[in-house]
């Protein structure tokens, strides 16, 4: 990175720090006795845990009939959850390994939080599928190897099974990247502790000292992670794009769907990354690392991706009629104007209507308005999914075997209990580990620091002074 | 040297290749077939290729702008220049257009009254594909794009000597370029479908336009490595380095991969669907354009794959020439792929119409069997690359025209110091 920093560029840093207030300021929150908002927060997620607790116990029980699925629409909630979370999973791996392509110094605010984001939506979307088989035991069935079943091998031509490799390498190397990034920070973390929370924070840092061979390694590990990371955070939503675009139905199969798919990824995840980081900074006061130039920045990728999926979105409206194709026009026609038309409606406008909002500077770097919209943008995104499976099948190529889908109330609980999954994994990581990336923000101050950089930078005068003396 | 010069030398060389490609169209139009269908297409190919790197240098500058990139700063001018090549691409647009409206060429099935009416397919498709909405389409979006390109041009160049402390040229181009992204995003999209996707006007593909899209990004940074290591050797730009040169490799490197990324799943969603509609396309490449088919692959994915692979290929001049050069023709290559089939299908069935009386039926007889080898068609042939090199010429004459109307450098940019200090990390690169 060059040392040379335009004064048009606004600082990332603010306040002045030092070394050490960067390290008081991350790491005390997690040395402190939780807040009433944590406590208030984290007892509602585990309630929400507990219904999804609840409902696999209900599902597996009952069995699948329990939801509300027919030989009609044999993908409902299920697999439009499945999705919703994989999409969000995309952010982490998308700013540490991309953005750290394309020289984005902003990500280092907000890419743990995000890293961290990732795998646990990635755990819960993994939960769909599996719980959808009804017989969870036999999940095991899914991988291949020589079996005793005949031999009964998996389908190797199917898209549903190139994702369960696809998944569970992003998983894989999400986690070990997001692992790597934290073992300088536990060790900062145990450098301050006492007794028993020292050893814990010394077996999770793995003994690092901080010594130049470590970094070199650490180096290493990182680039070789990262260049793994960036092919993969494409694989992913594209398999998943796979498992609907290989078909042969109308509203599905269309070639668009790969990029598409990550491009509405991308911008869900950011959607979520947001909503987490708007209540994260100001819980842990830690405003002035997540700045509001890291927010705008962040509300332009929303604006941006919102505005390719709408590209795509109306792409495929006008080859659908371009087409001639009377089966494709009809599933585009049904789409907007049939029986879930307010589900149409409502991704329209959240997820490209009124993303422009972020059009006006004051509105990308208004709390108010940022938290909003990422609230819309994350339902909007939820819809989309639900637009594509539901209201796809519902109406299929034989009119008498047409059907309405709405969920039961195992199906609303499993969601909601995901929700709980998610929440819980989060809280628990902002109590035990640095929320910010430590020592990366510390390899930014003096490029992006604000007494080194923007228009009002002071390091200079400073060194000046003491010159003088 | 800040100050780009067009020496008469250079005007020299590039008026002799312009008077070589004009020299092979119009052999090619001498020894065609009636409709003159190898010359037409290659005038289309070669038109749409050209214009389409000048509409991508005018993205690329919107995207790094409102991007906050400054790394770039040394060599924007170039990419200025480049976008300014709208204006002649759009004339060369209208002659098509003019085509279609006085039938001089058979390029567009959709556009043959006779046959649309034939057609329910073309019916359906014709309140989209008509020659009002070509001319409209192409009138309207291109110059959108001039306007932009004059208006990012104009504020770039008059910052070097009005530029103000505060940066008011470069805020006013920010709005500018941040408002020409969606507006590229929905138009490369329309433009794209009837320039070229129309060709095979049966035929549809969602993602068409970001395949076409991808391919032209490859092409232009290919183009601009070419165009600075040129200017370099005639020391010009000696503060663009190897630093620069390695960010640009990486370009070339990654959207490599994501034209083939895009190449993948187009084809393969088609090819596990396995409906007839959507196969015939490839079908048709593979069973009868074989070398096209397979060569698009070799020349724009494996090949840069492997080179730019490494670090230290992406800081070399010789290898970058080499590599830029292979991915340059490769994706010129690729619109050759796009648009030869398509319209060599349509001339056929034509001229079997022209000569019913002599022996009907003879169209649907040759699409059942292999096509024979054509040259010009099959493969490019010499006249092709002849006549891209005049195009080429003439992009460059166009390209160092206005590269002479201004400073090299941008003086009063906000990101000149940036640029001029750029330096590439490379990790794990000890020693160094």
């Amino acid at each position: 990175m060059s040392a040379v920093v335009s004064q048009i560029r606004e600082p990332l840093i603010q306040g002045g720090k030092t070394y050490h207030q960067i390290t008081e300021d991350i790491v005390s929150p997690t040395e402190r006795a939780p807040g009433l908002a944590w406590v208030v927060a984290f007892i509602i997620s585990v309630s929400a845990l507990a219904v999804y607790v609840f409902c696999v116990a209900w599902t597996i029980w009952v069995g699948i009939g329990s939801w509300n699925l027919n030989r009609t629409i044999g993908w409902g909630w299920d697999i439009t959850n499945f999705v919703w979370w994989i999409g969000i999973g995309h952010a982490g791996t998308l700013i540490s390994a991309i953005l750290l392509l394309f020289r984005q110094k902003w990500r280092t605010g907000v890419n743990r939080a995000a890293e961290a984001m990732t795998i646990f939506a990635v755990m819960c979307a993994g939960q769909f599928p599996l719980i959808h088989m009804g017989r969870l035991w036999l999940g095991f069935f899914i991988f291949p190897y020589p079996n005793t079943r005949g031999p009964l091998w998996v389908n190797f031509n199917s898209p549903l099974l190139w994702d369960v490799f696809a998944i569970s390498t992003y998983f894989t190397v999400s986690l070990l990247f997001w692992y790597t990034g934290l073992v300088p920070d536990f060790a900062t973390v145990r450098d301050r502790a006492k007794g028993l929370r020292r050893k814990i924070y010394n077996f999770l840092s793995f003994g690092w000292t901080g010594a130049a061979k470590h970094w070199q390694r650490f180096e290493a590990l990182s680039l070789v992670l990262a260049g793994l990371s960036t092919p993969l955070v494409l694989s992913v939503h594209t398999i998943v794009s796979f498992d609907f675009a290989t078909s042969v139905i109308p509203g599905w199969h269309t070639t668009i769907f790969p990029p598409y798919f990550v491009a509405g990824a991308i911008f869900s995840g950011f959607a979520m990354v947001q909503t987490l980081m708007v209540i994260t900074r100001k819980v842990l006061k830690l405003e002035q690392y997540v700045t509001l130039a890291h927010i705008e920045s962040m509300n332009k990728v929303i604006l941006v991706t919102g505005t390719i999926v709408g590209v795509a979105y109306l792409t495929e409206l006008f080859i659908a009629w371009y087409s001639g194709y009377l089966y494709e026009q009809f599933a585009f026609a049904n789409r907007v104007l049939g029986p879930y038309w307010w589900s149409y409606v409502g991704m329209m406008s959240c997820n490209v209507l009124s993303p422009q909002i972020f059009w006006w500077k004051k509105m990308r770097r208004s709390i108010f308005v940022t938290f909003v919209m990422s609230i819309f943008v994350n339902i909007g995104m939820w819809f989309e999914r639900f637009v594509i499976i539901a209201t796809t099948l519902a109406r299929d190529y034989l009119p008498s075997s047409w059907s309405y889908y709405t969920p039961t109330w195992v199906e609303i609980g499993l969601f909601i209990g995901t929700l709980g999954l998610f929440f819980t994994l989060y809280l628990i990581f902002a109590r035990t580990a640095p929320v910010v990336a430590v020592a990366e923000v510390k390899a930014i101050l003096k490029s992006a620091g604000d007494q080194y950089t923007g228009p009002d930078a002071h390091a200079h005068e400073a060194a000046h002074k003491a010159k003088a003396h | 040297m800040n100050q780009f010069t067009f020496e008469s030398r250079y005007r020299n060389v590039l008026i002799g290749f312009m008077a070589l490609g004009l020299l092979c169209l119009g052999i090619t139009f001498a020894i065609d077939d009636e409709l003159h269908t190898r010359f037409w297409t290659n005038y289309l190919h070669n038109s749409v290729f050209f214009t389409g790197i000048a509409f991508m240098a005018l993205f690329i500058l919107a995207a790094f702008t409102t991007a906050w990139a400054g790394w770039h700063t040394l060599i924007k001018r170039i990419w200025e220049a480049y976008s300014l090549f709208l204006v002649p691409g759009l004339v060369l647009m209208l002659v098509v257009i003019a085509g279609v409206w006085g039938h001089f060429h058979h390029l567009y099935h959709w556009a043959d009254a006779g046959e649309v009416a034939k057609d329910p397919i073309l019916q359906g498709k014709s309140s989209f594909l008509n020659p009002t909405w070509y001319t409209l389409g192409t009138l309207i979006i291109v110059g959108i794009w001039i306007l932009f390109a004059w208006k990012m041009r104009q504020l770039s160049v008059d910052e070097d000597v009005n530029g103000t402390p505060e940066f008011k040229h470069h805020h006013r181009l920010r709005i500018w370029a941040a408002a020409f992204l969606p507006i590229a995003g929905f138009s490369s999209a329309a433009i794209i479908w009837q320039w070229v996707m129309s060709v095979d006007a049966h035929w549809y593909s969602t993602l068409y336009a970001w395949y076409t899209g991808a391919s032209w990004f490859v092409s232009a940074i290919a183009l601009t490595i070419l165009t600075i290591i040129f200017l370099k050797g005639q020391g010009y730009l000696e503060n663009v380095t190897a630093e620069h040169l390695h960010d640009l490799g990486k370009y070339l490197f990654a959207f490599s991969i994501f034209w083939t990324y895009l190449w993948f799943s187009q084809f393969m969603l088609i090819w596990y669907a396995n409906v007839g509609e959507e196969t015939v396309y490839f079908f048709e490449r593979r069973e009868n354009y074989p070398v096209l088919f397979y060569g698009n692959l070799i020349i724009n994915f494996i090949a840069p794959f492997f080179v730019l692979m490494r670090n230290d290929t992406k800081r070399k001049y010789g290898t970058m020439v080499f590599i830029s050069i292979v991915v340059f023709f490769g994706h010129w290559w690729d619109f050759f792929q796009m648009i030869k089939p398509g319209a060599r299908h349509t001339a056929m069935e034509a001229l079997a119409h022209h000569g019913a009386h002599e022996g009907a039926g003879h169209a649907a007889e040759t699409t059942g069997h292999a096509l024979e080898f054509a040259m010009g068609f099959t493969i490019p042939g010499l006249l092709e690359l002849g006549t891209m090199l005049g195009f080429l010429a003439f992009f460059l004459f166009v390209v160092f025209n206005r590269l002479s109307r201004a400073s090299l450098v941008p003086k009063n940019d906000p990101y000149l110091q940036e640029s001029l200090h750029h330096h590439v990390e490379i990790h794990g690169d000890e020693g160094h």
